[in-house]
Parts: structure tokens; C-alpha cells; sequence
């Protein structure tokens, strides 16, 4: 999975949910949109500043600030009708990543390598990665709470592009390969003497495989992190902003079995990147300007390598914003509906699932939870949600707790 | 587990015939006896002192915990284990009480006296020696460190606060995190200790140190003040305080009756609600650890700083409320009081000392929340205890918040849980697997003790020692069970590989204090100050880890080295630690500026003068490892060290792979 993470709440009217009835209607308060949002504003109808073109075998509406995305939308699964429990960031950002609005439990990447396991133990298997800043709640977005500790996630600093800020110590600051290798030889040499005279010890043996993984994690980390052999033609592709090199190292990653990505966005070191649409909803073209090419850039780069359909890209923020207005060019929080849009991965490409009503403000037809999506992610995965279960304080948990509905109506 | 299975069969069919409204929760409905499965359930029937059992002849019998586990070895056909040899005893007895390894002197001592004389065959320990180190070892002032840290799990002790930003500043944590060491050391009794921790705000300021136990939890707060999320932080944070307080004290897991009845204890969300109605008329703040003089003389130095800066504010408020900017006397004004209050505050004490602490601030029930929802109200939950241990004719907890009510029930002889609870954690520590294997989890789901009868002898011992820990320690630890060897046995390891009969003493990987303190130990470096404010960067110090400086979010530098090695994650009390082996751990190891450097102190301290190489590497094994090197591993340094030198001296990277080993990483 490579979950393109939109924290700050990204509007649906101006990206992926056109409503053109609000341009009919701008400055009303039509009953349909008299909902309260987080800073109960009670101004009127604000049409997009943005214009929509059609695009794709599917004739999907995309607005001018994702042109890239836009020629992609016949692989793309939009869910135009998500909802979530409050408009607050951190609550709604944890429910997005956690399924429960308190850092208290397991991410959605770790309970995947809980449910999953590992498929290149030189790797970590969750990794969560931004330009400069993390989303707001930090590493509970990649946190393994009470899972063990082997499925927590590691966080790589897309500024700095560091191989050793996702595992610490990669480095012998002085010694060679060489030297290291006759250091590890001894290490297990001493290893197995002690397990021989203690028999059986099953922590004792994969202790010393262990020690032998790591060795060869600290070549092989680095290498994941270096683009420099790509072509020219695919880092063109991406484009070069720090959001679309974390595309491409996602495609690295996941290509070398890590199994989920998450790379949020972020901007001007600011933890909620799309939160600037409180006052002016126009600053929305800056921040899709910085992902649209890196997006567009993954799910061709994913196509033409064959990865598209075993890895399930998932776009999208912890809410959206509501279609009237918050001062004069702003837009508040909006939790009663919302666009995310996944693509790969089994799902069905060109392809649009539920509604929010004429306004867009709240979620209509075929209403999804952000539990729902959870379900599905995992189905899509592999594993039921249901019996993906951890005991912990003397009961099962699970990621989507009693709630979650499998949307097969957009599985392929 | 078939069996397992058979259980939940018959549970379900028992919560399912009762009537109940989904829309509803349901209180007090637990059924009648004649249907309660749960009520014969063993963890809530009174203690039950049943006769030590007699063990055969021969066997090695020092006190009532050897009748009871060599009796069960019995009737499964087994052996008792031999004793350990006095070396590894020392350094498992060593480990275990202090957490630190013994020094060659130390080691070379109490061998000599330990030894009954048949050397490392594995004859008797000499009682009258082994009694006395222990004793020697429960004096030192790092045996509450030690254990302390233990009891700092169970309470998710953190020295920062909770919520997404974790930055809820908690300056004085560090004062319940010596409170919890000097109650260890000083043997304060476990009924007491449990007290202060819950009401201690009504004994005495020592006392009220120890309600840093719930002061110091996680408090969640909104991100934006809507009322549906204000009313779930409140519910999430008094979640906290019932979960730990029911996990922890009694081993029940109360939380899960927060939107519906326990599904299979007899714990209705009422008597959730009649908990959380305690914790809900109690506030946390702080209690000056100063004479009143001195917090007076400090609020007289603030007052005139606060009334400058709330100057200052409205100055500022009025202009912004008129949609204006400052005047430029205005903007003088200002500058003025500004520098008045800088001033003022360069002159006035530094702030107090003060503890983290609960008090009350006021005394109603709750009303049950429904669906866990507290802005939709249910029937009133009078606060009283659990029914499960108290029965339908409870007190009611009308006394302010009703804590020291609470705190009275909780530690009540009568109460089996408390008592059965700490006796198992006890038992955790000293083997490594407890005897209910579910410490924190004595419901229906929970396991059954393995040796029930010695499960209750100990907890009615420790209640008429006068609930005296060190007077427990004494009582395991001189038992023949504690002194095991840890050796494999094939034939037992296939029919009992879970070690639940206790043929044999579990071998332990040490957790990530123990592992640190003992690295610093034996190369001489480690820095023995008890107590004090927190250290921000363990990794780089010389300290005990227990001093390091510890987070429930974002991983603070001390953070990152201790969850490497499955330090617990702070936000929710922790039974038991989990050994985990990752390979991150041997980047660690193989890598980390903190193994070069105690690789190069360990070959500083053993420099000798030129001599033949084993010279230097028994002592190196006797220190680490309390023995001699094989031939094998002789050969195994020549062969390494032949390498010769490198940007690294070879002895040091030769120390560095000794220090890396799993023998030092295990206690035997």
C-alpha cells in the first residue's frame, strides 16, 4: 500500500467533486448546507475559484490544479461520499490512520505487517515519510501501539533524504566491510558455542539470524535510497519536488517489498499542509502544484512496471471542506463528506463510488466511514478485518473495532 | 484449544438469553446464580489456605513453595531441577534484586561462601549465605531502582504528557519515579503503597506523592474545542484512569464495560461508571513540597508580574477588538510594563519544588454513558466498588470524591484480587513467567493460575507479614524452586515447553535497563546517584537507565534506545515486557557510538601489560560472563585478534563482539 496521505483536509468542491450548483447559488445558505462545521460559520455558498476540464475514457471532472492526476483518472477509483466522527485535525487525522480518534492504537501500516508479515526482512515493512514536516500526531500515524514492537513503523525525513533516519545506526562510523564482517563472524562463532551448551533456545538461534540480517540491512537500506541509477526519463516523470521524490522512493520501497508507504504531504514545515484553505481556499493550486506530478508520476511509474495492480495507492486527507464560505475566500472543516480516491491494487479504474448531496457538503449516496475504507484496504490486502484481531487488555482488538463494511461494489 | 472454545460456546448462549435492549445498556443484569458461569470463577472466591502438600523424600524442601511445586512436578512424573551452581545463582540473584551484575570481587566472595562444597556439580547453595545476600542486596539503595521500575510499568509512568501534541509538560514527574524507588527500599507495606497512591492526597504530603500514579496519565484534550470531541477526550481520559486503576490493583479489565456490559466477566457498565464517577470529581494539580512561607513568597513575586502582563494583554485586546493597531504610546506603554515585568521576574524566587497530585473537586455520581458516549445520559451510577468483589450491598462512596473509600476497598483483606494480583507480579519478576500468566487479567479470560494453592499460600504470607514485598522476596527467593538450574531438559521441554510445572528456572533475556546498567557496570563506568530530575538523553549518560527521560508520543533520545530493546510504550500500564529480537538491535550493537565507547572502556580497564592473550581475555569472561573460556573460544579470540589492527584497536573490537553476546544479554 501507498497511502498519499493529505492532512489539513483538502476540498472536494475545488479538486475531484465539482458541484456546479454552487456557482448557481453563491452567497446563499441553502438549508441542505446548514450543517455545523468546526467554527460554526454561517456564510453562504463560495463557488471554486478553479476551473474543471473532463478527462479520461471516463470523462471524470478534474479541477486545473491537478492536471497531471487528471490524466490519470481511468485507473482511479474516486469515493466521493467519505465521512468521518469529528472536524478537528488530530482526532480526524488519527481516525484516518488509526481508525480511532486517539493515538492509542495501532496504525493501519502496522497492524498490515502484523497481518502480513515480511517480505524483505532487510527492510522495515512500514515506513512513513514527508517533506520537512511530520503530520500532526507524529509517529502515532506509523505507530505500532500495543502490537509488537517488530511492526512499527520508521520515519525517513524526505529533506534530508538520509537512509539513516529510517534505521538508526546503519553506519560503523570507522570500520570496513570487511572488518565488520569478521567482527559479525566472531559474533556468531561465540553465539553458537553458547547455544550448543544451552541446547535449545529458540530466541538464542533467531538471535543469531538476527545479527546476520543486520549486517546486511546496512547495505541494503542505502541502496533503496539511491535514485541516482534511475533513468532520466522516470525522474523527469516525477518531477523534482521533495513530495515526488518521496513517489519515487515509495515505487523503491515497495518495489523491494516494504508493505505500505506513507508519505504525507507537507508544505513550508506547516504539520497540516492543506489547513491554509481557511483563508484562502486559491492557496489550494500551491499545494497541489507540489504533489500533482510525483502522483502522476507513481501510478504511471507503478503501470509500466506491472506494480499498479499488487499495490494499492490511496490518496486523500482526514476530511474535506465545506462548500460555503469562512470570511470572504476561506472554507471550514467538512466531516460530513469528503473525496478520497484509491487506484491499483484491485480496484476498478475510472470508475466513481457514492455521493454528497448537490452542494457537496454532506455525504448522500452510499455514505462511507472511514472504517468502511479500512475494511476494504485490508480486503484488498488480504485479510478480514474482522479476524485481524490483537489481544490486549483482556480483549480482541481490531483496526476497525465493531464497525467496517468491505465496499465491494468498488473492488474490481 | 478445543476447550477454549467449549467455553465461549456456553457463554454466548448465557448472554444471549438475557433480555436486553440493544439501544440500552444494560445494568446490573448480570443473571441469577443459578446461571452465572462466571461465578464460580476462581480469581474472586476468598483466599483459600489450603495445607502445603507432602513432598517425597529427598527432595530438596526449604519452605512451602517447594511442597506445592515439587508436589505438581510429581504427579506429572517429573524431577525436581537441580540447583544452579553458585556462580550463575550469584549473578541471577545480582541481576534479579539490583539489576546490576556482581563485580569480580563481589562474584569471588559470595561463590566462596554460596558453595556447599561439591564445586560446580550442583550441590546445595548454603541457606544461612544465600539468606544473607539476599538481605545484603535488599539494603542497597538500587534494589528499589530496580524494582521500583517494575511497578513504573504497571503505573505507564511517563515524564511528558499524553495527547497528539505530548506537550503537556510534566517537570516534576520524576518526584512519584522516587517516591515509587523510596517506598521499594524503605519496605513501605503494599497496602500502603497501594493507598497513597489512590488517596494519598488524604494522608500526608509524602502520601500525595504517590497519587502521581493517576496525576501523571495521559490527559487527552480537543484540537479545536467541538463539543462531540470534548466529550470523547473527557471519556478517553477518565478511560485511562479505570483501566489503569482496575488492570493495575486488581487485575480486571473494567474498561471493557464502558459502552456495554463486560462480555464475560460479571462487570455491568454501571459499575464502569460508578469508577469513573470517583475519577470524575477529581482534579490534578500540584502540592508544594516547600514550607508555605516559600510558595507564599513566591506568589507575592508573581503577583505583580501577572498584573503587569494581564496589563499588557487587555492593552492588546482592546486595540484588536477595535479592529486597530497599537498606538505608538501604546506600543511604549507596553515596552514599559514589559521591561517592569522582566525585571520583576529576574528578582523573584524560581519556583518551588512540587509534586504532580490528585485532589478533590467535588462529589457526584456519573450517569452511565451510553455507547460510551457521555452527551447521551443513562441511569445514574451510584459510586461504589465492583460488585464482582464487593457483592450486591455495597457502601456507597460519598466522601468527597470518594478515592479513600476506594482506596479502603481495594486493599480490604476480603478482597482476594489485590492481594493474589501483587504476589503475581512478584513472582513474574523473580522467574520470568508468572504463575497466573495473564498478570494484569484475572477474568474469565485471563489464564488460571498454574499452582493455585501456592498463589493463595503467598498471598495470605504477604498479608500477615504485615504486606512486607522484602519479607516475599526473602520467602522465594530462599526457596529450593528459585534456586534451579535453568538447564534444558528434552524430555520435560517436550511435554511442558511453556515451563508451566517449573521443571527448571526460565533463562531470561534482560530488558533494556538491565542490558544498559550492566554494560556501564562491568566497564567500570556506570554513575550510581539515586534519584533526581530526568535525564533528556540517556544514551549519552552514565546514569541508571531507570533515569532516563521518557515519553508516550514522539520518541524523546532516550526513547529511541529503550523501545529498540521492547521498553514499553508509556500510555497504557504494561504487565509484562515483551523480548523481542530484531535485527535493529544488533545495528545497535554492531554500530552505535555508545558499544564503541564501552568496547574501548572495557579494553582500557583490562589493559595489562604484554602477556600471553589469555591473560586478558579471562578476566574479560569472568567479568562478563562469571567463568573461563573454553579452548574453543580461546582459540576463536587468537583467530580474531591475529587480524590485527584497523582504524579500530583489535582488542576493542574484539570486546565489542564479547559485550554484544547472548550470554551477557541473559540471566540463567
Amino acid at each position: 500500500v501507498i497511502q498519499l496521505f493529505m492532512p489539513g483536509g483538502p476540498s472536494q468542491v475545488d479538486t475531484f467533486d465539482p458541484k456546479p450548483m454552487i456557482a448557481k447559488h453563491a452567497g446563499e445558505r441553502p438549508k441542505a448546507v446548514d450543517l455545523p462545521t468546526l467554527f460554526k460559520t454561517t456564510e453562504g455558498l463560495l463557488p471554486s475559484p478553479f476551473s474543471f476540464k473532463q478527462y479520461g475514457n471516463c470523462g471524470k471532472w478534474v479541477s486545473e490544479i491537478f492536471p497531471h492526476t487528471a490524466r490519470c483518472v481511468d485507473d482511479i477509483c474516486f469515493i466521493h461520499s467519505m465521512h468521518t466522527d469529528i472536524p478537528e485535525h488530530a482526532g480526524a487525522m488519527m481516525m484516518f490512520n488509526l481508525g480511532h480518534l486517539q493515538p492509542s492504537r495501532p496504525s493501519l501500516g502496522s497492524w498490515l505487517c502484523y497481518g502480513l508479515g515480511t517480505e524483505n526482512q532487510e527492510l522495515p515493512g512500514l515506513v512513513a515519510m514527508s517533506p520537512r514536516a511530520q503530520p500532526r500526531g507524529k509517529s502515532a500515524h506509523w505507530g505500532n501501539a500495543f502490537l509488537p514492537g517488530a511492526y512499527s513503523g520508521v520515519y525517513a525525513n524526505l529533506h534530508s533524504m538520509k537512509p539513516e533516519s529510517i534505521l538508526r545506526d546503519l553506519k560503523h562510523p570507522h570500520l570496513k566491510r570487511a572488518e565488520q564482517r569478521q567482527q559479525a563472524d566472531l559474533l556468531a562463532r561465540l553465539n553458537r558455542l553458547d547455544l550448543e551448551r544451552q541446547k535449545q533456545d529458540q530466541k538464542l538461534e533467531s538471535s543469531i539470524q538476527a545479527a546476520e540480517m543486520a549486517f546486511r540491512m546496512q547495505f541494503a537500506v542505502p541502496d533503496a535510497f539511491d535514485t541516482t541509477r534511475e533513468s532520466k526519463a522516470t525522474l523527469e516523470l516525477y518531477g523534482d519536488s521533495e513530495f515526488a521524490k518521496g513517489c519515487l522512493l515509495a515505487r523503491r520501497l515497495v518495489e523491494r517489498g516494504v508493505r505500505m508507504v506513507q508519505l504525507s504531504h507537507s508544505l513550508d514545515h506547516y504539520d497540516i499542509a492543506w489547513d491554509t484553505g481557511h483563508e484562502d481556499i486559491a492557496h489550494h493550486r500551491v499545494l497541489a502544484q507540489k504533489c500533482d506530478q510525483g502522483i502522476a508520476g507513481l501510478l504511471r511509474d507503478l503501470k509500466q512496471r506491472g506494480l499498479l495492480d499488487e499495490t494499492l495507492v490511496v490518496w486523500g486527507g482526514e476530511f474535506g471542506r465545506a462548500p460555503t464560505s469562512q470570511g470572504t475566500t476561506g472554507r471550514d472543516h467538512d466531516h460530513h463528506g469528503f473525496t478520497v480516491w484509491m487506484a491499483g491494487g484491485g480496484v476498478k479504474g475510472g470508475f466513481s463510488y457514492g455521493t454528497t448531496d448537490q452542494f457537496g457538503l454532506v455525504a448522500e449516496e452510499n455514505p462511507v466511514h472511514v472504517h468502511d475504507l479500512h475494511a476494504t484496504i485490508l480486503h484488498l490486502m488480504g485479510l478480514d478485518h474482522e479476524r485481524l484481531t490483537y489481544r490486549y487488555s483482556g480483549r480482541d482488538f481490531s483496526l476497525t473495532d465493531v464497525y467496517g463494511r468491505v465496499l465491494h461494489e468498488v473492488i474490481a | 484449544m478445543p476447550g477454549c472454545a467449549v467455553k465461549f460456546a456456553c457463554l454466548f448462549v448465557v448472554f444471549f438469553a438475557v433480555p436486553a435492549r440493544a439501544d440500552e445498556p444494560v445494568a446490573d443484569t448480570s443473571p441469577g446464580g443459578e446461571l452465572d458461569p462466571t461465578e464460580g470463577h476462581w480469581a474472586w472466591q476468598p483466599l483459600c489456605r489450603v495445607p502445603p502438600p507432602k513432598a517425597e523424600n529427598g527432595a530438596r524442601i526449604h519452605n512451602p513453595i517447594d511442597q506445592f511445586v515439587v508436589a505438581a512436578l510429581e504427579a506429572q512424573g517429573r524431577m525436581q531441577p537441580r540447583p544452579a551452581t553458585a556462580p550463575v545463582f550469584v549473578r541471577r540473584v545480582f541481576l534479579d534484586l539490583i539489576g546490576l551484575p556482581p563485580t569480580l570481587d563481589e562474584l569471588r566472595q559470595w561463590v566462596g561462601r554460596l558453595d556447599g562444597g561439591e564445586g560446580a556439580g550442583g550441590g546445595e547453595l548454603k541457606g544461612d549465605a544465600v539468606a544473607e545476600l539476599i538481605d545484603t542486596l535488599l539494603n542497597r539503595p538500587q534494589y528499589g531502582e530496580r524494582w521500583g521500575r517494575h511497578w513504573l510499568d504497571v503505573a505507564r509512568y511517563s515524564d511528558t504528557g499524553g495527547w497528539t501534541h505530548d506537550d503537556r509538560p510534566l517537570p516534576n514527574a520524576w518526584r512519584y519515579r522516587d517516591w515509587v524507588v523510596h517506598s521499594f527500599n524503605t519496605d513501605l507495606p503494599y497496602d500502603e503503597f497501594v493507598r497513597s497512591q489512590i488517596a494519598g492526597d488524604k494522608i500526608d504530603r509524602e502520601a500525595s506523592i504517590g497519587t502521581g500514579f493517576f496525576a501523571l496519565g495521559p490527559t487527552y484534550a480537543s484540537d479545536g474545542g467541538n463539543a462531540a470531541s470534548i466529550a470523547q477526550v473527557v471519556g478517553e481520559t477518565l478511560d485511562d484512569r479505570v483501566d489503569t486503576f482496575s488492570r493495575a490493583f486488581l487485575g480486571l479489565t473494567v474498561s471493557c464495560a464502558r459502552c456495554h456490559d463486560h462480555k464475560f466477566d460479571p462487570i455491568p457498565t454501571l459499575d464502569y461508571y460508578s469508577i469513573a464517577g470517583v475519577f470524575n470529581n477529581t482534579g490534578e494539580g500540584e502540592t508544594p513540597l516547600v514550607d508555605d512561607n516559600t510558595v507564599q513568597v513566591f506568589h507575592e513575586h508573581q503577583k505583580p508580574i501577572n498584573e503587569l502582563l494581564e496589563k499588557i494583554r487587555k492593552s492588546r485586546e482592546t486595540a484588536t477588538k477595535a479592529k486597530r493597531e497599537l498606538t505608538e504610546d501604546e506600543k511604549k506603554q507596553i515596552a514599559a510594563w514589559q521591561k517592569e515585568a522582566d525585571d520583576l521576574k529576574a528578582k523573584a524566587p524560581p519556583k518551588y519544588d512540587f509534586a504532580h497530585t490528585l485532589h478533590d473537586r467535588s462529589s457526584v455520581d456519573m450517569a452511565v454513558a451510553l455507547r460510551g458516549n457521555l452527551m447521551e445520559h443513562g441511569p445514574a451510577a451510584p459510586r461504589r466498588f465492583l460488585k464482582v468483589v464487593a457483592g450486591d450491598d455495597r457502601e456507597l462512596f460519598t466522601k468527597g470524591s470518594g478515592r479513600e473509600q476506594l482506596a479502603t476497598a481495594v486493599v480490604d483483606p476480603s478482597n482476594p484480587l489485590t492481594v493474589r494480583v501483587i504476589v503475581n507480579r512478584v513472582w513474574l519478576h523473580h522467574f520470568g513467567k508468572a504463575l497466573v500468566r495473564t498478570p494484569s487479567n484475572f477474568g474469565m479470560l485471563g489464564e488460571r493460575p498454574t499452582h493455585p494453592g501456592l498463589l493463595d499460600w503467598l498471598a495470605s504470607a504477604l498479608i500477615e507479614s504485615g504486606w512486607s514485598i522484602k519479607s516475599l522476596h526473602r520467602t522465594i527467593m530462599t526457596s529450593a524452586t528459585y534456586q534451579s538450574t535453568s538447564a534444558f531438559d528434552e524430555t520435560a521441554f517436550a511435554s511442558d515447553g511453556d515451563n508451566r510445572s517449573i521443571w527448571r528456572m526460565n533463562p531470561r533475556r534482560m530488558d533494556a535497563e538491565t542490558w544498559r546498567d550492566s554494560l556501564l557496570a562491568v566497564t567500570g563506568e556506570l554513575d550510581l546517584t539515586v534519584g533526581g530530575p530526568a535525564v533528556a538523553d540517556i544514551v549519552g549518560s552514565n546514569r541508571r537507565t531507570l533515569y532516563a527521560k521518557v515519553s508516550r508520543n514522539n520518541p524523546l533520545a532516550s526513547d529511541k534506545f529503550l523501545r529498540l530493546f521492547d521498553f514499553p510504550i508509556p500510555r497504557a500500564t504494561n504487565a509484562k515486557r515483551t523480548a523481542n529480537v530484531i535485527p535493529q538491535q544488533f545495528l545497535f550493537m554492531m554500530n552505535s557510538q555508545f558499544m564503541l565507547n564501552r568496547a574501548q572502556a572495557l579494553a582500557d580497564r583490562l589493559q595489562t601489560e604484554s602477556g600471553p592473550i589469555a591473560a586478558r581475555i579471562e578476566p574479560a569472561y569472568a567479568l562478563l560472563y562469571g567463568r573461563r573460556p573454553s579452548e574453543e573460544e580461546l582459540r576463536a579470540a587468537t583467530d580474531f585478534l591475529a587480524s590485527g589492527d584497523s582504524a579500530v584497536d583489535r582488542w576493542q573490537r574484539y570486546f565489542q563482539v564479547l559485550l554484544s553476546s547472548n550470554e551477557f544479554m541473559y540471566i540463567r
